[in-house]
């Protein structure tokens, strides 16, 4: 019978909390960047202008059919090679997840512009909108309201994949882990409290989520499925 | 900009080593693919029941599946649970165990679904002309609901495909961690890395393009 022994987790919860601190500071600059690159990206496949409306509807079928551990792979190993940067683990990861997040994020934009009524771009355009403008005044207020929930969902499962961090050696919670697992011949309990503390954080997130889709269904508005 | 010169030949000189990586991707994929659907009915199914005994542990089930990264939980098989398992734990077993976990979880919640979609009246009909729990299930309410479920089943298989990547992390020599191989033999990551998306874009688009196609469809017929 295997003793379990959570001292060496307790002793290191500081290198724990380093970690999720590493995991949030990517969550939170991926969403910092993909959520309004997602919105051009989302206007950019909805533009009657085909030579927008390809390039976006491209980039975003693409990043959401490529699995985000080869993109990061090739992000912080091929880029460095065709242009001349510095790559540092954190900011190939920035790189990925932004863009990565974006191409999902794009879809919900889409899928909440366009499920506001065609009455309202008429009724804007009958007072003298222009197409921008409409979209800016009258569509998208309305439209964000609508997809809070996906969003909140979208980020979730960003912050689920911003554990591949760990495999290019940024310090987040999931490579803290494994290195501690490492250090202290521990890896039940370390890997263990980890599941434990992702859980923690993301089912807490989840269940915000929850009651905000529940008031959100009250007032009648969603885009979730 | 950098001058480069792409040089693709150099990978597909390798193609011994992307067959390997194609076959091990493969191999996870049908083992996840099966084995994450199969165990998603039947969670999905405890999840529905009327007994609680069954209904609460599928749901602690699906909740701390859905609600943890995969990565962490194939780390956790391969390096945690050996020490508690009187078996060796291979890379395949370790990564193949995170993801049909994961993907059961995710799938539990498809089929709990689009069986709760299927109209009361189908059930009590079934009832009425005599039919048991498991009957009913079997040839009345599956066939249905799986047509419903459909879109949603199939973006999970694709991804079950792109999750299977997340293998390489425990070296397991799927695509992903071929390329690696490749690259670090004859230094050209660039193309290595170029040649493993664009495969996974070339089997998945079609794909997702079936999905949305069969989206509509559906959309229009239901």
């Amino acid at each position: 019978m295997y003793e379990w022994d959570f001292t060496p987790v307790i002793a290191n919860a500081d290198l724990l909390l380093q970690g999720l601190l590493g995991t949030l500071a990517i969550t939170g600059t991926a969403l910092a960047f993909g959520l309004p690159l997602g919105l051009g990206l989302a206007l950019g496949r909805l533009s009657p202008n085909r030579a927008l409306a390809w390039p976006a509807g491209f980039v975003i079928e693409f990043f959401r059919t490529t699995p985000p551990l080869v993109q990061l792979f090739w992000f912080f190993f091929a880029l460095p090679i065709l242009i001349d940067i510095r790559m540092t683990p954190f900011l190939a990861a920035a790189i990925t997840f932004s863009i990565q997040s974006s191409a999902f994020f794009a879809e919900v934009f889409r899928a909440g512009i366009v499920s506001i009524e065609r009455g309202q771009w008429e009724a804007a355009r009958a007072i003298g909108m222009q197409r921008p403008q409409a979209m800016r005044r009258i569509i998208l207020p309305q439209a964000i309201k609508r997809m809070i929930p996906a969003f909140t969902e979208r980020s979730i499962e960003l912050m689920k994949t911003t554990t591949l961090v760990a495999t290019v050696s940024y310090a987040d919670l999931l490579y803290q882990a494994n290195e501690l697992a490492q250090k202290t011949f521990r890896p039940i309990e370390i890997f263990t409290a980890t599941a434990l503390i992702y859980f923690t954080v993301i089912f807490g997130l989840s269940l915000i989520v929850q009651a905000v889709e529940r008031r959100m269904a009250v007032s009648g508005d969603s885009t979730v499925q | 900009m950098m001058e480069y010169n792409w040089d693709f030949a150099s990978v597909f000189m390798s193609h011994e080593a992307l067959v390997v990586g194609l076959i091990g991707t493969l191999r996870i994929f049908i083992i996840c693919l099966v084995a994450g659907l199969s165990l998603g009915l039947v969670v999905g199914l405890a999840r529905y029941s009327r007994r609680r005994a069954l209904r609460w542990p599928a749901a602690v089930f699906v909740e701390f599946f859905r609600n943890t990264p995969v990565l962490v939980q194939i780390f956790w098989f391969y390096f945690a649970f050996p020490i508690l398992a009187p078996f060796d734990i291979s890379p395949l077993m370790a990564a193949a165990l995170g993801i049909t976990l994961n993907s059961a979880a995710f799938s539990a919640e498809i089929y709990r679904g689009g069986i709760t979609s299927i109209d009361p009246g189908q059930w009590e009909a079934a009832r009425a002309i005599g039919m048991g729990y498991l009957q009913i299930m079997r040839r009345i309410i599956l066939p249905q609901a799986l047509r419903r479920m459909l879109p949603a089943l199939t973006n999970r298989g694709i991804e079950i495909l792109k999750m299977t990547t997340l293998a390489s992390a425990i070296a397991y020599g799927e695509l992903l961690h071929q390329a690696r191989l490749i690259a670090s033999i004859n230094y050209n990551p660039i193309e290595a890395y170029t040649v493993v998306a664009l495969a996974f874009f070339v089997i998945l688009y079609p794909i997702v393009r079936a999905t949305y196609a069969l989206e509509r469809r559906m959309a229009k017929g239901d």
